[in-house]
């Protein structure tokens, strides 16, 4: 779907900014439903993460003696100004991306590590003994699922050979789904948007009965509802992502709240489904078993490629 | 220069006296280095009560419901430890059917603890799938002692001499449907433990301990069965009617927290089974015995299991209407010290299982140390102190 909409309009209400944030919301809504119902929970109502939202941005702020007073304050603003200018280069709610250019793939999934950079320096910055130790754990776990991630969305852009996120979208709606010729790659993608997200059984960096909260410890009011936000945003846009490279693209509003849907049940099954890993499981998980898959991956899809050019 | 974390560089993750992974009040210091734990230390003392002090306060009836009250997930085992004492002191013996009656409620009990602490065990691993469905089936057992007593927590059944409740045929019919369900519920849990994958991978090899360990720590209940250290009172000395319905021990090799969770869910099935046999053969008999009210002076001591370990009971008549003294050692006690040995070396994310895995209950083993009125350093007592206060107080 193609529209014109003027860029302001574009950045602050629809996609970007509030319908975004709006998203973010119901998307977390739906993941925490979700998971309480595989857990045989009631669950929370619909209005409930506006409600946290609210009740938090209304709360007082209480920087932590001894912190970066500046930093403190800024870097859940960089986190969530991150993860809203990640949405622009995505085509969310199945709308075309009204700012695109060859190599926005790499932008948008540099911007989504900048989240939880930022995060891991909010633990870090923030003196408190759980949030060190989640602070390490968050940046840990970044280098172990970064790698895989990235090698996952790699296998789409080389099959469209592009690296322009609207035209691998585009190119994904015109061929067979890539989740048939290249599963190994959307397990990886899948999983490794999970470890992103910090969701169980990845979620050692936030574990709570280990660390409190990890690094977000220290965090409260309005720099946590941020970074909240920014988390649920991130959450959309993964799952537009790899619905998108994975699952025939999404054109259209139906087409997206399908697919992303879809996924967000699987994930949710995933969360219920295990026990926490120990982050040097997730670690070992992801090095020995996750980038492995994903660049056998590569090397098939690369392989592919080249027997096409010479036979043709 | 050593690797070792010494004085201002060691860096020490406080776990307590609030925290999340705690549902009471405790407070552990874990040195770490990186991830690894080397060093462990705890402290606990938060929600003393003076239960031991009140006791000395209250006649022997009132004292039933005041031991009751010791813990909230095994209140009816405190009570007939307490009661079983008394009975010996008295020189009593509680009817058959009443004993019978003591033993499904503690039977009951063993079910509901071990089914809320395997929820525990496992939401402290982060798998709260399995907490919520074995907290949901719970409630099934929960009702079922609602149903015998009028109370979910506080059942108070004992009597001194007897049991206040009888079980009637319609409610053992209940009761026996309800087994069944969790019969199957527990073999799926059981499954579960033992062939889940991530859950295998936070268990098993995590927490090991021998079984020299264990006798040398003093472990005691499901915490030493699980390293193959046999020792059950229910089956070494049986009390209540132990003696025509005996439990078989579950011992298990490994000693490893995978072997706990064994443990416990098999001691569960075996606690279901007896049941069973308790409701096919329930001896007909008086609910209660006369016993005086003053009961003649002396001193003994009473011994159960309690879902977590054995629980000891030592209780001083001077022939009134009340106590002379009740010391009570609570299992948890004997179990503290497994968890700081076992923490040494493992990763911080095992920290809150290895904990769990006791099954650890704070509020019933903080004791209070009196403080001497005219003394230079209240806090540091010597031997010889304490020997000196031990006679002056019993003078």
């Amino acid at each position: 779907m193609n529209l014109t909409i003027h860029p302001l309009i574009v950045l602050l209400f629809f996609p970007g900014g509030l319908f975004l944030l709006a998203s973010g919301l119901v998307f977390q809504w739906a993941d925490r439903k979700l998971v309480a119902r595989f857990q045989n929970r009631v669950g929370p109502r619909f209005l409930q993460p506006l409600a946290d939202m609210l009740k938090l941005l209304a709360k007082e702020e209480i920087i932590p003696a001894g912190a970066h007073r500046g930093l403190f304050i800024a870097l859940p603003i960089i986190a969530l100004a991150s993860a809203l200018t990640a949405a622009l280069y995505v085509p969310m709610f199945g709308v075309q991306p009204f700012f695109s250019f060859q190599g926005d793939l790499i932008v948008t999934i540099y911007l989504l590590s900048a989240l939880t950079i930022s995060l891991g320096l909010a633990g870090a910055n923030s003196v408190d003994r759980f949030s060190l130790v989640g602070a390490t754990r968050t940046l840990t776990q970044l280098f172990s699922y970064e790698a895989p991630f990235l090698l996952a969305m790699i296998g789409p852009a080389l099959a469209a050979q592009s690296w322009q996120i609207s035209k691998i979208n585009a190119f994904a709606g015109e061929t067979t789904w890539f989740i048939v010729a290249q599963p190994i790659g959307f397990l990886v993608a899948l999983v490794g948007l999970m470890g992103k997200l910090e969701l169980p059984p990845f979620d050692a960096p936030e574990a709570e009965t280990e660390i409190v909260a990890g690094a977000l410890t220290e965090y409260s009011g309005r720099g946590f509802a941020l970074f909240r936000l920014a988390k649920d945003i991130e959450l959309v846009i993964g799952l537009t992502l790899v619905a998108a490279f994975y699952l025939g693209g999404v054109s259209n509003p139906l087409e997206f709240l399908l697919k992303t849907g879809g996924l967000l049940l699987v994930m949710a099954l995933l969360q219920t489904a295990f026990a926490r890993l120990r982050i040097d499981q997730t670690v070992g998980l992801w090095w020995r078993v996750g980038a492995l898959m994903g660049l056998v991956q590569i090397l098939a899809i690369l392989a592919g490629i080249y027997i096409r050019q010479w036979w043709l | 220069m050593t690797f070792e974390p010494q004085g201002e560089n060691r860096f020490i993750v406080p776990i307590g006296p609030q925290h999340p992974a705690l549902k009471e009040p405790g407070h552990f210091e874990f040195v770490v280095d990186g991830e690894i734990v080397t060093g462990a230390s705890v402290r606990l003392g938060y929600v003393h009560r003076g239960i031991e002090k009140g006791a000395e306060d209250r006649t022997w009836t009132q004292n039933l419901y005041l031991m009751e009250r010791i813990c909230g997930i095994c209140s009816h085992i405190h009570a007939t430890a307490f009661v079983q004492g008394v009975e010996k002191l008295a020189g009593v013996e509680a009817p058959p059917r009443a004993r019978a009656i003591r033993e499904i409620f503690a039977e009951l009990e063993r079910i509901h603890s071990h089914m809320l602490w395997l929820g525990v065990a496992a939401h402290e691993g982060g798998f709260d799938a399995l907490f919520m469905y074995s907290w949901r089936d719970r409630e099934v057992v929960m009702d079922m002692l609602e149903m015998l007593s009028g109370n979910r927590v506080h059942y108070s059944a004992n009597l001194i001499g007897g049991v206040k409740y009888d079980i009637p045929l319609e409610m053992m019919d209940k009761i026996r449907e309800g087994l069944n369900y969790l019969e199957e519920r527990l073999l799926h849990y059981l499954d579960v433990v033992n062939n889940d994958e991530t859950f295998i991978g936070r268990t098993r090899g995590i927490g090991t301990m021998t079984r020299e360990q264990a006798q040398l720590l003093g472990a005691v209940g499901p915490t030493a069965r699980a390293s193959n250290f046999a020792y059950d009172v229910r089956v070494d000395a049986p009390y209540a009617a132990y003696a025509e319905f005996p439990v078989e021990m579950v011992v298990a090799k490994e000693g490893d927290l995978h072997a706990r969770f064994v443990v416990r869910i098999l001691e569960t099935m075996e606690s279901i089974r007896v049941l069973r046999r308790i409701f096919d053969n329930m001896p007909e008999s008086e609910l209660v015995t006369r016993v005086p009210r003053r009961i003649p002076a002396g001193e003994t001591i009473s011994r159960v299991e309690a879902p977590r370990g054995e629980l000891f009971y030592f209780i001083a008549s001077n022939g009134g209407e009340k106590p002379e003294r009740v010391k009570v050692r609570t299992p948890s006690l004997c179990n503290w010290g497994t968890v700081i040995t076992l923490a040494v070396g493992h990763k911080l994310a095992d920290m809150p299982m290895i904990l769990a895995g006791i099954d650890p209950c704070f509020s019933c083993n903080d004791r209070l140390v009196m403080v001497k009125r005219n003394r230079q350093d209240p806090q540091v007592w010597t031997w010889a102190d304490l020997r000196n206060y031990g006679i002056e107080y019993y003078r």
